[in-house]
């Protein structure tokens, strides 16, 4: 059987999405057996920096002319690219504070070395690039990691839910955060294929997932503001994983 | 088959009676505090003053998830394995019965669905009168009288020193037979079956095919909506469903897998070419309103909302179908 030739790469991320592929460590032999992982610099020492790839995994917000060149050079050698986590899709934490001056916030970090440090606002790969599929999560649940490699053998991709982590969490007979302890929970938001991971634990959901189909910004914004949080509040919780929410969006 | 009485005292003895003929499953508290049928460990846990779970007993007839078939290059395809012993599924409200009632026609009735069928028949249903609360409104009976029979194996109607068991099947005469030493013989009925003035009020308005077309809170639900897909989950009568097929990762074989689908989603009535027959929150919240109350094919022009109020109690944004028979004049 023909082997798959795939790459699993990071840009700007702290590697956690490349860490959900290792953490698969029941499928791992299967995995090796199945697919040529011909470029995978976290997993192994020597990797294929030309061969032409079926599939790219791309982990990672574009944030450096370095990121950009693997970026491209990925794209190129690709079949199909797949973005991999919040930060690929979305630009995710590292694009939390967009909004403000680039310099400022390289002067926070690096000080009087703030110009020698080459890097440009975060953003997701499909500002550069085009993205075939995604996979959100910080990071990405196993389980559909490995739904896109099985799909891929199968000469497909997944169809994921698009509908809201309500959705997977009324399933469970989870406590509504929401309703039952006024909390700021984003569930109605954010798009499911977590199995309402963080409400299981009473947790409420922090929106890692990045924006479920036809999400109705406006009205859980009036309804969280009914509920006495700050537009303030609000709004920081939403931007932590996804900058770019239209509060006016109501579909 | 004569009715027969259980004191309240002789109610702990009936249930561990019934834990001995099968899996005893009711109303308890979940590890998150939420009231839901579960397997019953001991009959203390059992909460038969409880207003309503959030799921209904659907999930034990049409889980939330679940395969349907397996494909191997080698088999073809081969129906989901069907589920093995009976349960006793305790303390139904006679809302959640009706509900089942419902699900029945629409999976047994028309083209019969093996899966469902094999579930249905592991099922023991022991309904329970119940108080009705702000939500809900059916009354003992159902929505309307058109609504079929409510199926049960026994049924506990709360009398003031326990419960009148009324039989509606051969097993639940059998679990009667064998817990003859516990239960006695029934007295007269004092407690009446319940009016319900909503459920009339729907009847009537639907008899008059009332669409409500003109009323300002299609925009109102639509704006304020979140998707969540809460009011369809927790629908005793909500059936929609989705198919997926998942390829294992030995690249041969795989799972067609059934779940819940809601109407007001976005992919529910979207079709190849991201075609949408209901592109609109207001079109499927008009579609919603068609179903519950005119129903679709086989079953058009029966009313399947039950009367349990989960609907208006899961709404995060109180939303609630039923503000609009609120604009049927008197």
């Amino acid at each position: 059987m023909n082997r798959p030739v795939i790459a699993f790469a990071g840009l700007t991320a702290c590697s956690g999405c490349q860490l959900t592929l290792l953490n698969c460590e029941e499928e791992l032999p299967q995995l090796a057996e199945m697919f040529d992982f011909a470029y995978f610099p976290m997993g192994r020492s020597e990797n294929d920096d030309c061969c032409s790839l079926e599939v790219s995994f791309v982990e990672g917000a574009v944030s450096t002319p370095g990121d950009l060149e693997i970026l491209l050079n990925l794209r190129s050698r690709s079949r199909l690219l797949v973005g991999i986590g919040t930060c690929a899709l979305w630009g995710g934490i590292a694009a939390m504070k967009n909004h403000q001056p680039r310099l400022e916030l390289t002067e926070a970090v690096y000080g009087n070395f703030a110009n020698a440090v080459k890097t440009f606002p975060p953003g997701p790969l499909s500002r550069f690039v085009t993205v075939d599929f995604a996979v959100p999560g910080c990071p990405p649940e196993t389980n559909q990691v490995m739904q896109v490699l099985a799909s891929l053998l199968h000469g497909t991709l997944p169809v994921f839910p698009g509908y809201p982590v309500c959705t997977e969490c009324r399933n469970r007979e989870n406590l509504c955060l929401l309703i039952e302890k006024n909390e700021l929970c984003l569930g109605p938001l954010i798009q499911s294929g977590c199995n309402a991971r963080c409400p299981a634990v009473s947790v409420a959901c922090e929106g890692c997932r990045g924006p479920a189909t036809e999400a109705n910004v406006a009205a859980e914004i009036d309804l969280l503001v009914e509920k006495g949080f700050s537009r303030e509040e609000i709004n920081s919780r939403l931007r932590r994983f996804y900058p770019e929410w239209d509060n006016g969006q109501r579909y | 088959m004569a009715e027969t009485f259980l004191t309240y005292n002789a109610l702990g003895s009936f249930l561990v009676r019934l834990m001995q003929i099968g899996t005893l499953h009711g109303p308890t508290l979940n590890d998150l505090g939420v009231l839901s049928f579960n397997p019953v460990t001991s009959p203390d846990l059992l909460q038969l003053n409880y207003q309503r779970t959030l799921l209904p007993p659907k999930k034990y007839l049409l889980p939330p998830q679940s395969p349907i078939l397996h494909y191997a290059p080698t088999e073809g395809y081969t129906p989901a394995k069907t589920p093995g012993d009976e349960i006793l599924l305790f303390g139904l409200h006679p809302c959640d019965l009706a509900g089942i009632a419902y699900l029945d026609r629409v999976f047994l009735d028309d083209r019969p669905d093996p899966l469902y069928a094999s579930r249905r028949e592991r099922l023991v249903l022991v309904g329970i009168s119940c108080e009705s609360d702000e939500y809900c409104f059916c009354g003992d009976v159902g929505v309307c009288p058109t609504a079929a029979a409510v199926p049960f194996d026994l049924f506990l109607s709360r009398q003031d020193s326990g419960f009148r068991i009324r039989t509606g099947s051969r097993r639940g005469e059998e679990i009667i037979s064998w817990a003859a030493d516990i239960v006695g013989t029934a007295g007269a009925e004092t407690r009446p079956a319940e009016a319900a003035e909503t459920a009339r009020r729907i009847c009537h308005a639907v008899g008059k095919r009332r669409m409500f077309e003109g009323s300002t809170l299609w925009d109102d639900f639509a704006g304020r909506c979140l998707s969540c897909g809460a009011c369809s989950l927790c629908c005793p009568t909500c059936y929609c469903v989705d198919v997926r097929e998942y390829g294992a990762i030995d690249g041969q074989t795989g799972e067609r897998v059934q779940e819940w689908d809601n109407c007001l989603f976005k992919a529910h009535g979207e079709i190849a070419g991201g075609i949408n027959f209901r592109k609109t929150r207001q079109e499927r919240f008009h579609y919603r309103f068609l179903h519950k109350y005119y129903g679709f094919g086989p079953l058009r022009d029966v009313i399947s909302c039950v009367g349990c109020g989960r609907c208006r109690a899961v709404c995060p944004v109180g939303i609630d179908l039923l503000e609009l028979f609120g604009e049927e004049p008197a």
